[in-house]
């Protein structure tokens, strides 16, 4: 930032915006805050993906249950039984349905498993009862029956050993992403999940950095302290210094972020391997695996770059808004109603999404992915999943920067005047007074 | 020698409201300058104005010449009625930040903040939390911070409320040392007749406009030696017949302004001697402790004024 009073090498002095945001920099970074926050949202974020799986495998062995089998066709049960997966005990019976559907209430039994007569020429349907049914315990049970009912029928139907050896068989589509840099294999997957990653990252971090900004300048406020600053600094130095001091914390926490994910991964992807099933089992079962080579590969030096940009663009349009509102209350919980107005579009371009995931480079994809408002999230996803043209790029970081012109000249005006105001609750209507006539 | 500090015919409107209206005066180097009036006076507006926190809409307010701006702000030092600070910041990092702000160089003002600290033996507050502190505490912190780039120009607003009676002496002798050195202090406040006593010059404001303005002595003795106070002890019935209507409705000519045991301020109209008072007060006290024959106090001048205005 240029300094506008002092020449930096006669004086040494620095500009008042280099000086707000080095003090708000450093009174964050130090705080015990921020170094919690930084070291420990990576271990949180790790737990909160890995904890389900971890649940799961753990829960795996313990609650095996045991489920019924009542076979009207007396050609089936072996069969199911050898598919059904390993935590199910099966028991082959004949005993009349009221008194398994009363074992089954008692909790003795995890489940009955009915197969009519009618399963084989297709007249009738296999039904499976319990208690409470979670959706992976159907798709176990629902796989394991369709396998075997089907493969009965195709024998019934006269096929030979061999038709049915193939009607098993998974066939599988492998993925190959094609780019400048060359082909990759199963990269379409692990792009999504970049992309995904990446957009909620944005959207998160300017929703924290900018929602920390409204907090400082409220806290300035209440504290009576700002009409001191205001006898020193001019209000729009002010704000752009802790705009930019507070979005240097965030790039400094992502920074970080980025860090010890990248170090935990190195050290931890030796450790994922072993646990991860064997790719060549799962390319047999014809399951698309997620090479962990291919993560590193979808992280482009390009992309990284694109995503710092981004977040700074974003950070900086909402967070001159986010100052305009704390300028305008008291206190926090005033904040709310006036909020609605910043949450509305950083809220609404994740809903286009999908959409965007879909189809990168449609109109619609295009379109809000050079929008302002829109482009910091949409933008990184697009860049994620598919090649885009380099004066896209360049225009949508034009864009952006001009809508940041406008916006923090705004912000300014409503921000020069509501520092100043206490005891009076300020409404929408009052912050567009400010920005015509002050 | 410091700048002068001027106003010119500066007016500033919220709204329909001209908060300040016309208002010129000047504050000049070494002196002390009292700016006077009732709550809603305009007075804030004004130092806002002085300070370039806001700007006028109208006229010019100059220091040395130089209409007052960011460059200004430099060279003055101004307390906020509101004062406050940042809470989770150490005292010394805190009047540091603040000074540097002023344009100080981080040497210069961590030296200047040392000596200030020391001056208020209060060396040892530089590492501890502004939280911490007391309220007292931190009203010191807060004047520092006020004057600790040396400032030219001085900007006040009620600087005495809500200070206990030996931080309103320490701001009172800085004051002092202040216009010794040939600083301009500008300072607000409604308590006219507890501020009487600093002021070399007064402003006396009221709805946005200067009422009366110049230097105290001369301003008093516009309106001559026409007040008495009376120290008595005894009883006090003779003051109440005193100042009681004559029969015929007609006014005594003598106006109580102030009167608590045993002591009273008395307005004379024109005509009436200050003897008849102490006659009154010897037939009917049982001693006359204090006699005094003066000019009428700031507040009294001040309700004239605006009555007349």
């Amino acid at each position: 930032m240029l300094c506008p009073y002092a020449d930096l090498r006669n004086t040494r002095l620095m500009s008042p915006i280099a000086l707000i945001a080095s003090s708000e920099y450093l009174r964050r970074v130090r705080s015990k805050w921020f170094i919690a926050t930084t070291l420990l949202t990576p271990i949180l974020a790790v737990a909160v993906i890995a904890l389900p799986a971890v649940m799961i495998a753990m829960s795996g062995d313990s609650a095996e249950r045991t489920v019924a089998i009542v076979d009207a066709t007396g050609v089936l049960a072996d069969s199911v039984a050898a598919a059904l997966p390993d935590t199910y005990a099966v028991r082959t019976t004949s005993a009349p349905a009221d008194s398994l559907r009363a074992e089954v209430l008692a909790g003795d039994l995890g489940g009955v498993l009915v197969l009519p007569a009618g399963v084989l020429d297709g007249t009738a349907r296999p039904r499976y009862l319990s208690r409470s049914t979670g959706l992976a315990e159907i798709a176990g049970i629902g796989d394991a029956v369709e396998d075997v009912v089907r493969a009965a029928r195709v024998r019934r139907a006269g096929a030979s050993p061999e038709v049915v050896a193939l009607l098993d068989a998974r066939v599988g589509l492998d993925q190959v992403s094609v780019s400048e840099d060359g082909d990759a294999a199963d990269g379409a997957l692990v792009q999504l999940f970049v992309a995904n990653a990446l957009a909620f990252l944005i959207y998160i971090a300017v929703l924290l950095y900018g929602a920390m900004v409204m907090r400082g300048v409220i806290e300035e406020k209440a504290n009576r302290i700002v009409e001191v600053i205001a006898s020193s600094v001019r209000p729009f130095e002010l704000l752009m210094g802790k705009v930019l001091g507070i979005g240097a914390v965030g790039l400094t926490q992502l920074i970080g972020w980025g860090v010890i994910m990248a170090g935990a991964a190195a050290a931890a992807g030796p450790l994922l391997l072993a646990f991860a099933p064997d790719p060549a089992t799962m390319a047999a079962a014809g399951e698309a695996g997620l090479d962990p080579a291919a993560f590193s590969a979808a992280f482009t030096p390009g992309l990284l770059t694109a995503f710092v940009a981004y977040f700074c663009g974003g950070y900086l349009l909402f967070a001159a808004v986010f100052a305009a509102v704390g300028s305008a209350v008291d206190q926090e919980s005033d904040a709310q109603t006036l909020q609605a107005p910043i949450m509305i579009p950083i809220v609404v371009p994740m809903l286009f999404l999908p959409a965007v995931l879909n189809e990168p480079d449609g109109p619609t994809a295009v379109f809000l992915s050079l929008f302002p408002v829109s482009s910091p999230v949409l933008m990184v996803v697009r860049m994620s999943i598919t090649d885009v043209p380099g004066w896209q790029i360049a225009l949508s970081l034009a864009l952006l920067a001009a809508a940041f012109v406008g916006t923090i000249w705004l912000a300014a005006r409503v921000y020069r005047v509501g520092i100043l105001m206490t005891g009076k609750r300020a409404t929408l209507a009052d912050l567009w007074r400010w920005m015509r006539t002050a | 020698m410091s700048p002068v500090l001027c106003l010119e015919n500066v007016t500033k409107r919220y709204g329909q409201t001209a908060a300040v209206d016309g208002v010129s005066f000047q504050a000049e180097p070494g002196r002390l300058v009292g700016l006077l009036g009732p709550n809603g006076a305009g007075k804030t507006s004004t130092l806002r104005m002085v300070t370039a926190i806001t700007t006028p809409d109208e006229g010019r307010i100059t220091l040395g010449g130089e209409t007052v701006g960011p460059e200004t702000q430099r060279r003055m030092g101004y307390l906020p009625e509101e004062r406050g600070l940042y809470r989770k910041l150490r005292v010394g990092e805190q009047l540091v930040y603040l000074a540097r702000l002023k344009g100080m160089s981080a040497g210069d003002a961590t030296a200047a903040v040392k000596r200030w600290l020391d001056r208020f033996d209060a060396a040892d507050w530089w590492a501890r939390k502004t939280e911490d502190l007391s309220k007292g505490m931190q009203q010191k912190v807060q004047f520092i911070a006020t004057v600790v780039h040396d400032p030219a120009l001085v900007v006040l607003d009620e600087p005495f409320s809500g200070l206990d009676p030996i931080n309103a002496d320490v701001l009172e002798s800085v004051i002092g040392e202040m216009r010794s050195a040939g600083r301009t202090v500008l300072f607000a406040s409604h308590r006219m007749e507890s501020v009487e006593s600093l002021c070399d010059d007064v402003v006396l404001m009221a709805r946005g406009r200067v009422v009366l303005a110049g230097p105290l002595r001369d301003v008093k003795r516009r309106f001559g030696r026409d007040t008495v106070s009376v120290a008595w002890s005894g009883p006090d019935a003779w003051l109440d017949a005193l100042v009681a209507p004559a029969a015929d409705g007609s006014s005594s000519g003598v106006r109580l302004l102030r009167r608590s045991a045993g002591l009273a301020t008395l307005r004379l109209d024109d005509g009436i001697p200050p003897r008849r008072v102490l006659d009154a007060a010897l037939a009917g006290a049982d001693d006359v402790d204090r006699f005094d024959v003066h000019e009428p106090p700031l507040d009294e001048i001040f309700r004239q004024s605006v009555g007349e205005g």
